[in-house]
């Protein structure tokens, strides 16, 4: 079960996802559209530095903990993921916490009336 | 280049396009700073785990050493740049013709 260590953490993240997704509403108007483009740009930056990283080995991966899945050659399929599940998980904490403001926006208009 | 300056590169890089590329300025914003804060301990959580397990080894003459629960304490400066880069774009390239989002511009 080893192997699944890294892939047990995108898990955790994802739960999280869904779980503030659920309880907060969160909803945006073609939100898996919008999510692609952006997270495309993310992808291309981030997986550049991160074989860049690799190839240098400024870090590494532990065998036994990664499925040994690997993108372009060095990349654990793990970190393709992480670069998709963050800033995913980044947006619905945003988006979260706007709908979150906007419930309590106006009850805090009401009390500054009074 | 070290991962020290990697990561100082990768933050100057999205506060670049964030103010002056995609002009979302959400550094501007204190919507912004209250996401990033609240996604800071879940950060120092999850990067602990992979460090400590060493799931991720850093190499020791890549990194300036000092550490933070257990991660690197450029991991943090990483984060920052991939989160500020992630909300930028989401607010560049999000749909503008509803009328939420025209209210919501208005507040802002």
């Amino acid at each position: 079960m080893a192997e699944f260590n890294y892939l047990g953490v995108l898990l955790f993240i994802s739960v999280c996802a869904v779980g503030v997704t659920l309880v907060f509403k969160v909803r945006a108007p073609r939100f898996w559209r919008t999510f692609l483009i952006v997270d495309s740009i993310v992808l291309a930056v981030y997986l550049f530095w991160d074989y860049w990283a690799i190839e240098k080995k400024i870090w590494s991966f532990d065998p036994t903990q990664t499925t040994g899945i690997k993108v372009l050659g060095i990349i654990p399929i793990e970190e393709v993921l992480f670069f998709i599940i963050v800033p995913l998980m980044s947006i619905i904490t945003y988006l979260a916490l706007i709908n979150l403001i906007a419930k309590y926006k106006p009850l805090a208009k009401d009390r500054a009336r009074r | 280049m070290t991962y020290s300056d990697l990561a100082i590169y990768a933050v100057l890089l999205a506060v670049m396009l964030d103010l002056y590329i995609i002009k979302s300025q959400m550094l501007t914003r204190g919507i912004y700073w209250l996401t990033w804060a609240l996604i800071l301990p879940f950060q120092l959580l999850t990067n602990s785990w992979l460090t400590t397990n060493e799931i991720v080894i850093y190499s020791p003459e890549q990194i300036i050493g000092r550490r933070l629960a257990g991660a690197p304490i450029e991991d943090l400066l990483f984060g920052f740049s991939m989160i500020l880069l992630t909300l930028s774009l989401w607010e560049r390239f999000k749909p503008r013709d509803t009328t939420s989002d025209k209210e919501e511009s208005k507040a802002s």
